[in-house]
């Protein structure tokens, strides 16, 4: 990102970031930059907090006027969160409940036995969402997806099933897919926050979940290392290890 | 939450700590005041539209996303899980303010609203970038861009 603004900048053109990591910022210099104080993924705050979002634009749009660079500025206010935001954030559960996660020598039941209790609140979800879609990065449905998810912790050797990608990608890009539709159902429910609790329910209390723990697991072990590195950053976020520990 | 002081210490460290590269200087170039530019967004979150090609690991590429884009049908295809997607999920203004600037547009605040938007995926390493990036501001010049917004997750 401030490698980009560099770049654009010398050609002529004038710049200004969103800076998440305000080390990052501090070591690259960019021309112009606004650090925010939110989270990570989120460069203008909140969702559906138009107004919040359209001051921290404006505020680092204005910076374009300044030529005084290289200029690192803060953006000290926090996502406001309205009343109604926290009656909801109290004790978000899992939309249905889900049966423990099973063993892992039976993914593909376990999985779709999940998908299944999860589909009415997916579709409730994409009518709230107006239609909108999380998943949709492969045309693999949700049978073939878990089919070659779960075929691949069995036998390492089988064949892309995305065409054009790679093996290593399409697993990646499926799970994704899998992991999309999981997150949007969830979301069918009001008051989630944030990835993290997403992220532990999905982690922790799902059969999916125990699965991307597996996939990443049998990628660390391998020979290969574009492999084991797919493994240690495509399938777990690192908040999320602590449920690998208590597998 | 995906704050960076509530992470612990290890995986925080991962993220702050990379090896990133110096870069000399950058004039900053000056330009009209902001109510007469027309801005571009650039995101680093791997969007596209549906129908493009997925980003992948390594290619230092850009998707293009014009202005006239349905921008609840764009997805994302960015590698890293160290970020949250919920605000994404909710709202693409999170990550894509185009909404936003299409209203400061309205509003008189800003000139205008380029006719094409630009998408990267992060987590490529900054200097592999370099090319794709001096192509772009060759096609930001053709649309009359006069100021970036950078957009990173």
């Amino acid at each position: 990102m401030c490698g980009l603004a560099h770049y654009i900048e010398d050609g002529g053109i004038p710049t200004v970031i969103i800076s998440l990591v305000k080390k990052h910022t501090e070591v690259m210099k960019p021309p112009r930059a606004l650090h925010v104080p939110f989270e990570l993924g989120r460069p203008f705050g909140g969702a559906n907090k138009p107004e919040f979002q359209r001051k921290v634009l404006l505020t680092a749009l204005k910076l374009l006027e300044r030529t005084d660079g290289p200029i690192l500025e803060n953006f000290n206010e926090n996502v406001p969160i309205s009343p109604d935001e926290i009656d909801a954030q109290e004790g978000w559960s899992c939309p249905v409940n889900l049966p423990n996660p099973v063993s892992t020598d039976n993914f593909t039941s376990g999985i779709m036995n999940e998908i299944s209790l999860l589909q009415p609140w997916y579709d409730h979800s994409l009518k709230e969402m107006k239609g909108r879609k999380l998943d949709g990065l492969t045309s693999l449905n949700k049978d073939q997806i878990v089919k070659f998810l779960v075929d691949w912790t069995n036998d390492q050797n089988i064949k892309s099933r995305i065409e054009g990608e790679s093996i290593i990608r399409a697993l990646k890009l499926a799970a994704d897919d899998l992991r999309h539709f999981y997150y949007q159902a969830a979301m069918g429910k009001p008051g989630i926050r944030s990835d993290l609790e997403m992220g532990d329910w999905f982690y922790g209390q799902t059969t999916a979940g125990l699965l991307f723990i597996e996939i990443r697991k049998i990628m660390m072990e391998s020979d290969d290392e574009i492999t084991r590195m797919a493994g240690r950053t495509n399938y777990v976020p690192n908040a999320m290890l602590k449920h690998i520990e208590n597998k | 939450m995906v704050h960076l002081h509530e992470m612990p210490e290890g995986p925080r460290n991962l993220i702050v700590d990379q090896d990133l590269p110096k870069y000399p200087e950058t004039k900053c170039k000056s330009g009209p005041k902001l109510e007469d530019r027309r801005i571009a967004i650039v995101t680093t979150a791997g969007l596209h539209r549906r129908k493009d090609k997925h980003f992948s690991p390594g290619k230092a590429e850009y998707r293009i996303i014009p202005s006239n884009t349905d921008m609840e049908d764009l997805i994302m295809s960015h590698i890293s899980t160290n970020f949250d997607r919920t605000g994404f999920y909710r709202d693409v203004n999170v990550v894509l303010p185009h909404d936003r600037l299409v209203e400061l547009v309205k509003r008189g605040e800003v000139g205008q609203e380029a006719d094409f938007h630009y998408s990267f995926m992060g987590a490529t390493p900054p200097r592999a970038l370099e090319p794709a990036a001096n192509e772009l501001v060759g096609v930001l010049k053709d649309d009359n861009v006069t100021g970036v917004i950078f957009s990173p997750v």
